[in-house]
This record gives C-alpha cells, sequence and structure tokens, in this order.
C-alpha cells in the first residue's frame, strides 16, 4: 500500500512537472553546424569517409582517436576481469573433466539451429556496418549470445572440447586488437595522419561501398569484442563449488 | 502535444537518474549498486541520444537512403545529429565493459567473505585481512 501510494506519487509528480516545464524547454527543429557538416560530407564531399553510414564514419574515421582509446578502455577492463578470476595452471587442470549435463534432444537441437543463426546475423550486422546500423561492437555483442547459448543449452566443457577455451577466445581477442592497432598504423607509414581513411583504403568493391578503412576496424572490433565476451561468460560458467574449492575459500 | 510528450521523456529521465542515484547511496546490498549504477548510465545514454533529436515530421536516421547526390538535401533536411550516437556507441561499450569488471569484483568479494552487503563488509573485511 504504502508502495503504491510512493509511485502514484511520483507518477503524479512527473506529469505535473512535465507539463510546468512543456513551454521552457527548447524545440530543436534545426541540426547543429557540426551535426550538418558530418551528414554533408560522409559519402559525399572533400572529407569523405566513403560510407553512407554516418555514425560508422564518426565513430571510426571522424572521431576515430577517440574509439581506439575506447577499445583501450575496453581491452584493459576485460583483462582485468580476468586478472581478478585468474587461476594457476595447476588449478585449472582441477577444474577440468566434469560430467555434462543432459537436457532433453530437441533443446539441442535447437540451439545448434539457433546458434548457426546467430553466427551468420551477428557477422552480417558487423560486416554491413557501413552501409546499415551496426558496426563491429553490435556485431561482436551479438557474436557473445552464441557461445552463452552453448553454454547455457550444453555446457562449458562442450564449448572447451570444440577448441573454443579461455585461451583460444583470448588469442582471437589479442588477433582483433593488433588488427585495429595495425590498421591504425598503416597511414601513419605511409607518411599520413595516424587513423587516416581516405584516399588510402579502397572505398569502393563490386559497386558496394567499403567505406575504406570502416569495414576492416568493423571486422577486428567484431573479433575483438565477441571474443572478449566469450572469455568472460566462460570464466563466470566455472561451477561456483568446484571454484571455491580450488581457491580454498573458508566457508 | 508533442511538445508536452517530449517533456515528459525528458522529466520522467531524469527521475530515473534520481532514482539511480538514491539506489546508489542508499543501498547497502553491492548487486543492488550495480544495477543503481546502470540505471544511471543507460538513463545518461539515452539523454544525450535526445540531444541529437530533431522536433520535427518527418525523420529519419542518419543513414543515407540512396547513394546518390540528389537526396543529399533531402537527407540533411530529414536526419538526426548524428554526433551524439556515435558518442553514446563509445559510452555503452566502456560502460559495458566497467560493469563486468565490477560484476566480477563483486562475484569475488561474496567468494571471499561470503556476504555482498557493503555493512557486513567494513567489519568483515579489516577482520579477515587481520587473520591473514
Amino acid at each position: 500500500m504504502k508502495r503504491a501510494v510512493t509511485l502514484a506519487i511520483i507518477l503524479i509528480a512527473v506529469i505535473g512537472i512535465a507539463y510546468a516545464v512543456t513551454s521552457k524547454l527548447p524545440e530543436e527543429k534545426n541540426l547543429r553546424p557540426l551535426g550538418q557538416f558530418y551528414l554533408k560530407n560522409s559519402y559525399f564531399g572533400d572529407y569523405s569517409a566513403k560510407s553512407p553510414e554516418v555514425v560508422t564514419s564518426i565513430l571510426w574515421d571522424y572521431r576515430g582517436v577517440d574509439t581506439l582509446f575506447e577499445t583501450a578502455v575496453f581491452f584493459l577492463a576485460i583483462i582485468g576481469s580476468l586478472m581478478v578470476f585468474r587461476l594457476t595452471k595447476e588449478q585449472e587442470k582441477e577444474l577440468k573433466g566434469e560430467p555434462e549435463t543432459s537436457l532433453p534432444l530437441p533443446i539441442g537441437t535447437v540451439t545448434r539451429v539457433i546458434v548457426a543463426l546467430i553466427l551468420a546475423v551477428s557477422a552480417s550486422i558487423a560486416l554491413h556496418g557501413q552501409l546499415t546500423p551496426g558496426g563491429g561492437f553490435q556485431g561482436g555483442s551479438a557474436l557473445a549470445v552464441a557461445p552463452l547459448l552453448i553454454i547455457v543449452a550444453f555446457s562449458k566443457y562442450a564449448l572447451e572440447r570444440n577448441g573454443l577455451d579461455k585461451t583460444m577466445a583470448l588469442v582471437i581477442r589479442s588477433i582483433g586488437l593488433l588488427g585495429i592497432a595495425l590498421t591504425a598504423l598503416v597511414p601513419l607509414l605511409l607518411g599520413r595522419f595516424i587513423m587516416q581513411n581516405q584516399p588510402i583504403f579502397p572505398g569502393e568493391a563490386l559497386g558496394v561501398p567499403l567505406g575504406g578503412s570502416l569495414v576492416i576496424y568493423n571486422l577486428f572490433e567484431f573479433l575483438a569484442v565477441g571474443a572478449g565476451f566469450t572469455a568472460v561468460f566462460l570464466l563466470l560458467a566455472i561451477p561456483e563449488e568446484k571454484f571455491r574449492k580450488v581457491l580454498g575459500v573458508r566457508k | 502535444m508533442i511538445a508536452f510528450l517530449w517533456a515528459l521523456t525528458v522529466v520522467s529521465l531524469t527521475v530515473a537518474l534520481l532514482i539511480g542515484l538514491y539506489g546508489i547511496a542508499r543501498k547497502g546490498n553491492l548487486v543492488k549498486k550495480l544495477i543503481a549504477l546502470t540505471i544511471i548510465g543507460d538513463t545518461a545514454n539515452v539523454l544525450v541520444v535526445m540531444i541529437g533529436y530533431r522536433l520535427t515530421y518527418p525523420i529519419a536516421p542518419p543513414i543515407l537512403p540512396e547513394w546518390k547526390m540528389e537526396a543529399l538535401n533531402a537527407f540533411v533536411s530529414t536526419a538526426v545529429d548524428p554526433l551524439p550516437q556515435a558518442l553514446v556507441i563509445t559510452a555503452v561499450v566502456i560502460g559495458m565493459a566497467v560493469n563486468v569488471l565490477i560484476a566480477f569484483g563483486i562475484i569475488q568479494i561474496y567468494r571471499l567473505y561470503g556476504t555482498v552487503e557493503a555493512g557486513e563488509l567494513k567489519e568483515a573485511l579489516p577482520r579477515i585481512l587481520r587473520w591473514r
């Protein structure tokens, strides 16, 4: 009862304040000059990124260095998470060899189909990042759902038996991050600016705009984000009792 | 009417920010604190996206519909500001990674100390450290 009253008071207050400030809020009808510049130049114009998707061209071209450091923060945060859950080699050996839980057959079959679909859709989101909404991070987040689904439907050990263990995920993630760093350095080696896009990278292939380096960045970010979250999920999927036993936690 | 709905959205988001602040300050459970933190982060992101919105009709996403020079003027007159969206993507990625880090920290605290209540941790932490 008390909760309902509080909720009602908050609701009425929100509507009242909104009614009071309606005429005072500025109504933004026009674009700011900076936004207009990006919209005009993203595909056509002298400072073009050769990509019709303006957000991606800002992300990896006009404000590319921002995104480079954002990727660095992402890298450090995942490394920090893995450090918190670190184990020695002997401890990791102790965790292996768990019998699998067996769920009814349809769950496994449906999971297989859905995982294939997720892989295709996430790759499409990432590789069409210069044409449609989406990009490396969104595609990578979608990709990370696939191992999560396998962990739930089968087990963490099914994933590891097929070769995708924590080390493999970290290797893929490092390949992605190394690719981003190298792609950022290529223009510098050619005597241009760091992270410069046009005219170094090809703007079009088979009549489809590639956005120069955007598609390369998106591909590597896709790998880095997908594999980074996969490593996190693999660590989270370790059974709690086993982890406690290995850590030697006093109850 | 549109202006009222706009104001309603802005005020609701501000209230959500305040709820998040309340959760961080008043809730003792670390998991609840993390949930409140994500509420604040997501609300701030939505507010930043709203900076780029235009109160006109029709309104289009910042993606060039046709790859022709003639379509550019119509596009610029209807599209929303893309810059806040690009900044928000950056913020979302960082927020997600940092939330993962905090969640791992909370899980480890629970494993080692057996509680996630800030008040209990205040007493448990020095005792355990002295024991070590």
